[in-house]
């Protein structure tokens, strides 16, 4: 377990570095991607195996198609050098440190740390065994449906006004073209 | 040793066992199935096929590989080298990885008490014998992500290679990959329903009595024709439509990388009827009451088998499709009819 989650972990991590300092865009595209397995590999290890198998057919085998698709069609240049002190370069900075405290603070939540370094925390309602008593996908899809019902309808809302307009964007014509 | 360490050294060593036995059989099946598509393919042509390297050409596999290995490996000037080499790796991984959760025969308990049953829950004191490399809970959705990252391969082989001819034939092969993708999905989706699981050994178990094929079989032809268009087989070979495209994404490959991209292609033919299989067909059920149920891997390499059959008897009885053509076929009928078939079976499964 702790050696799979090694090898993930450092994958994960040498694709985030890649995308960020990949020079032609489609290896960053393809870092994302390596990084995007990585995780599933970790959410498996978490025993979240509908969540590691969403992760892969969503995002890996969906979204980064599309963008490594277009990156290929598009075939834009390499990118231009970021001098170190720029401002977007330090903004970004300070976001990142900012989203860690956030991230860290909210995994902690709980969990307090023993005098020899081990970890302590309370299980919540949905820890490992009690989901997989009732089987993942049926928790998730009862919590879905009930719990979280409105925001799961305001997501496809959302979805479909992307969708509504992106049919717009691309259906539209200039004055005088013929149709 | 402490039990711990037994425990997990035994599931590695199973995990190898089982990995390799897989790897072994699959390549077996790719090596006779190219001869049985050429074999067949002939007799429909009122041909005698390859019928010189050994009885009946039975060796005829074996020549093939020793001379893809031998074929000097020729590349495209410019071309992305590290994408170029991985593309056929990445295609042949997908392609074999997919088949890690399918299972075979039902789990076998070894010693303990509780004997064979038909889902891996008892096996108390024993050792239970799964038939498939991963026991996932999701294991049709893992399926599923694995075969969606096969389209990397087909679009980075294309795009890396630098050449008109490959980059259209992987446009146009990822583009069919992608809509087809849905209609698979959509189609796989009723047995779910009336399984009530995404585990493969217990959706076969609800089949006990009857098939899900004469439950769903607009499914059931769904599935099937959407999974002609996810291997790339004719009338739906668009991308490799070799009187306009040469070959397609694999143009420019030679030799074994080339070998590589024909194993996958293979590979995921027998993934595509093996899921069907366990979807539909009753997975290693004995097709008929009187015959052994024991004979499980039997029945289920019987099914496949007539499956990839009536895979290459298309091949050569339909005409290609107009790419056009394709796409609508693709998006307006096979996945509305995919959408009413669920809006069906939801309804028959929340009335029964």
């Amino acid at each position: 377990m702790t050696v799979i989650f090694g090898l993930a972990a450092l994958l994960a991590f040498l694709g985030g570095v890649g995308v960020v300092t990949s020079r032609r865009t489609l290896y960053a595209a393809l870092s994302l991607v390596l990084n995007m397995v990585a995780l599933a590999v970790l959410f498996l290890l978490l025993d979240a195996q509908f969540l590691a198998a969403v992760q892969i057919i969503v995002y890996a085998g969906a979204v980064m198609v599309l963008f490594v698709f277009i990156i290929a069609l598009l075939a834009p240049g390499a990118e231009e050098r970021v001098r170190p002190l720029e401002l977007r370069v330090l903004l970004g900075g300070l976001a990142a440190v900012v989203f860690t405290v956030v991230v860290g603070r909210l995994t902690l939540n709980g969990i307090t740390v023993g005098p020899n370094g081990q970890l302590h925390g309370g299980l919540g309602p949905f820890n490992p065994v009690t989901v997989n008593a009732h089987g993942q996908v049926q928790t998730l899809g009862e919590q879905l449906f009930t719990t979280f019902l409105l925001p799961f309808e305001v997501t496809s809302v959302l979805l479909l006004v992307a969708a509504v307009g992106a049919v717009y964007l691309s259906r539209r014509r200039r004055p005088g073209e013929e149709e | 040793m402490s039990p711990a360490a037994t425990s997990v050294l035994l599931a590695v060593v199973v995990a190898l066992v089982k990995g390799i036995l897989i790897i072994f059989v699959l390549a077996t099946t790719f090596a006779y199935l190219t001869l049985a598509e050429r074999k067949i393919s002939a007799r429909i042509q009122l041909r005698f096929g390859p019928n010189r390297v050994g009885p009946f050409g039975f060796l005829q596999p074996a020549a093939d590989a020793v001379k893809l290995f031998l074929k000097e490996k020729a590349a495209p000037e410019g071309r992305d080298h590290f994408l170029y080499l991985l593309a056929p790796a990445l295609a042949a991984a997908a392609a074999l990885f997919a088949f890690a959760t399918i299972p075979v025969n039902q789990t076998i308990c070894i010693g303990g008490t509780g004997g064979a049953g038909p889902l891996s829950a008892s096996c108390p004191g024993g050792y239970p014998l799964h038939w498939d490399l991963a026991h996932l809970n999701v294991g049709l959705l893992f399926i599923l992500a694995v075969t969606s990252l096969g389209v990397y391969a087909i679009f980075l082989g294309g795009w890396a290679s630098n050449s008109k001819y490959s980059l259209l034939g992987a446009l146009r092969s990822s583009a069919q990959l992608i809509s087809y993708e849905m209609a698979v999905s959509f189609a796989l989706v009723g047995p779910i329903l009336l399984a009530g699981s995404l585990n493969l050994e217990a959706i076969v178990g609800q089949q006990h009595s009857l098939w899900f094929v004469f439950l769903q079989p607009l499914g059931f032809l769904l599935y099937f024709t959407a999974g002609l268009a996810e291997t790339n087989r004719l009338p739906f070979d668009l991308p490799e439509a070799e009187a306009e495209l040469v070959a397609g994404y694999h143009t420019e490959y030679a030799g074994m990388r080339f070998g590589l991209f024909f194993m996958a292609e293979y590979i995921n033919m027998i993934t595509v009827s093996s899921i069907a299989t366990v979807m539909f067909l009753g997975g290693w059920m004995a097709p008929l009451w009187f015959l052994p149920n024991w004979l499980g891997p039997l029945w289920f390499g019987a099914k496949v088998g007539l499956l990839l059959f009536i895979m290459i008897w298309v091949r050569w009885t339909f005409p290609r499709l107009r790419y056009d053509r394709l796409m609508q076929f693709g998006w307006k009928v096979l996945l509305p009819l995919g959408l009413a078939n669920i809006l069906v079976t939801a309804v028959f499964v929340a009335v029964r």
